[in-house]
C-alpha cells in the first residue's frame, strides 16, 4: 500500500468520523441535560461516560486530537460520579459543563 | 486450517445448513458418511444439538455425533447459527458478570513489565505501547485471521480496511453476540484486538473469559483502548493479555504490535512494510 492509498482511506474515514460527530454531539448534550438537573441516572451516566470514552479513543486517531483531549477530560470528570449516577453537586455539575463546553468547541471546529 | 477438534459443540448450539450443504443433500451422490447425512436432514436452524442427539438416539455426551459435527462445519456443510446466539447458556456463562480478577503473582509480573514498557513508551513519544508478549505460535503463513472488537463503526472499518491492506482476514465484531460469534467462527482468530468500554461487555471480563476457557486461551488479545491509565494497563497485562495499546493509536505501532504478538518478522509477505 502506498503512503498515498494510505492518506486517502484516512481522509475518507476521518471524513465520515466528522459527519457522525454532531449525532455523537447531540447524544452528548441530550444525556448530559438529563444528569445536570442532579437526579440519579445510572443509565445515563454510563452511556454519558462511554459515548465520551469512544470520542476520545477514536477522534484523535482520525486527526481530531483537541476532540479527542476535551471528551477524554470530561470523562475523567464524570468518572468520580458513575457509581453515585448523578452529579449532585454544584460546583461539580459547574465543571462537567465547563469541560463540555470546551468539547463542543473543539468539535465544531 | 483448524483442525476438527478445535470446533467447539455444545448441546445448547443450533446449526444451519451451508450453501454447500444443501447442495450435498439435494445431489445425487455423496462421499459422506450416513452419520453425517443423517445429521445434515436434522440441521434445521432450530433443532439444537440436543435435541439432534435425542432424535438419533444417542447419549447427550456422544462422541461420534460431536466429531461428525466438527467434520461438516470443517467442510463447510455446516455452520453457527447466528440467532441463537442470544439466550445461549455458554454465551451468559462467558460473559458473566462475575468481576475479573487476576491473582496477585499476575499483577506484580504485570507491574515489571509495565514498568519496564513504559521507557519504551515515553522514548517513542506515545503514553502506552507496552509489554508485547510474542505468543507461542505456529509459522506465519500469511492472512491470519484478526478479530476486531471494536464498537465505534469509522473506527472499525479503518481497522479492518488497514489489516486487510497489510494481508491479514479481518473480522469485526462490536457487541457481546458478536464477540462470541467471532470467537466461534472456524476458522478461529490467530489475534483479537479487544476493546474495552463494550455498550454490553466489558473487554476485561472477555480477556479472563478467554484466559479460563481451553480453546481459546491460548488466542493472543491485544488490547486497544482509550482506558489509558495506569491501573487499566496493569489489569489488562494481569488479565493475560498480550500487549496493550491506547488510544488514540499510531496505526503503524498496531500493525508494529499485531506483527510482534502474531511472531511476524517485518517485512514478511509484504506487511510491515509501513513500520519504521
Amino acid at each position: 500500500m502506498s503512503d498515498d492509498d494510505f492518506s486517502r482511506m484516512m481522509a475518507a474515514l476521518s471524513a465520515e468520523f466528522r459527519q457522525g460527530l454532531p449525532g455523537q454531539m447531540a447524544t452528548v448534550d441530550r444525556l448530559w441535560q438529563r444528569l445536570s438537573s442532579g437526579h440519579t441516572e445510572a443509565a445515563s451516566m454510563a452511556e454519558l461516560i462511554r459515548t465520551l470514552h469512544t470520542l476520545a479513543g477514536s477522534a484523535g486517531t482520525f486527526g481530531l486530537a483537541e476532540v479527542g483531549a476535551a471528551a477524554a477530560a470530561a470523562e475523567s470528570g464524570l468518572e468520580t460520579y458513575r457509581e453515585a449516577g448523578a452529579v449532585a453537586d454544584e460546583a461539580g455539575r459547574a465543571e462537567i459543563s465547563r469541560v463540555l463546553e470546551a468539547l463542543r468547541r473543539a468539535a465544531s471546529a | 486450517m483448524p483442525s476438527a477438534s478445535s470446533i467447539l459443540v455444545s448441546n445448547e448450539d443450533v446449526y444451519i445448513l451451508t450453501f454447500r450443504g444443501k447442495n450435498e443433500l439435494q445431489g445425487g451422490e455423496t462421499g459422506l458418511s450416513a452419520l453425517a447425512l443423517e445429521l445434515l436432514v436434522l440441521i434445521d436452524g432450530k433443532a439444537t444439538v440436543a435435541q439432534i442427539r435425542q432424535r438419533l438416539k444417542v447419549a447427550p455426551d456422544d462422541v461420534k455425533v460431536t466429531q461428525a459435527i466438527q467434520e461438516l462445519v470443517l467442510q463447510g456443510f455446516a455452520d453457527l447459527s447466528r440467532n441463537q446466539l442470544t439466550q445461549s447458556p455458554e454465551l451468559i456463562e462467558f460473559f458473566s458478570e462475575k468481576p475479573a480478577q487476576p491473582s496477585d503473582s499476575a499483577l506484580n509480573q504485570a507491574k515489571t513489565e509495565a514498568e519496564s514498557g513504559i521507557t519504551t513508551l515515553q522514548q517513542h513519544g506515545y503514553y502506552v505501547r507496552i509489554a508485547m508478549r510474542p505468543a507461542a505460535r505456529r509459522k506465519p503463513d500469511g492472512g491470519e485471521v484478526i478479530l476486531v472488537v471494536e464498537d465505534d463503526p469509522t473506527l472499525s472499518k479503518f481497522l479492518r480496511q488497514y489489516l486487510e491492506i497489510e494481508g491479514f482476514v479481518a473480522r469485526t465484531a462490536a457487541n457481546r453476540n458478536e464477540i462470541l460469534l467471532g470467537l466461534r467462527h472456524q476458522p478461529p482468530p490467530d489475534l483479537v484486538l479487544l476493546d474495552v468500554m463494550l455498550p454490553d461487555a466489558d473487554g476485561f471480563n472477555i480477556l479472563m473469559r478467554m484466559r479460563e476457557h481451553p480453546q481459546l486461551k491460548a488466542v493472543p488479545v491485544l488490547m486497544l483502548t482509550a482506558k489509558a491509565t495506569r491501573e487499566s494497563v496493569l489489569k489488562g497485562l494481569a488479565g493475560g493479555a498480550n500487549g496493550y495499546i491506547t488510544k488514540p493509536f499510531q496505526p503503524d505501532s498496531l500493525i508494529t504490535a499485531v506483527n510482534t504478538v502474531l511472531g511476524i518478522p517485518k517485512d514478511l509477505f509484504g506487511r510491515g512494510s509501513r513500520v519504521e
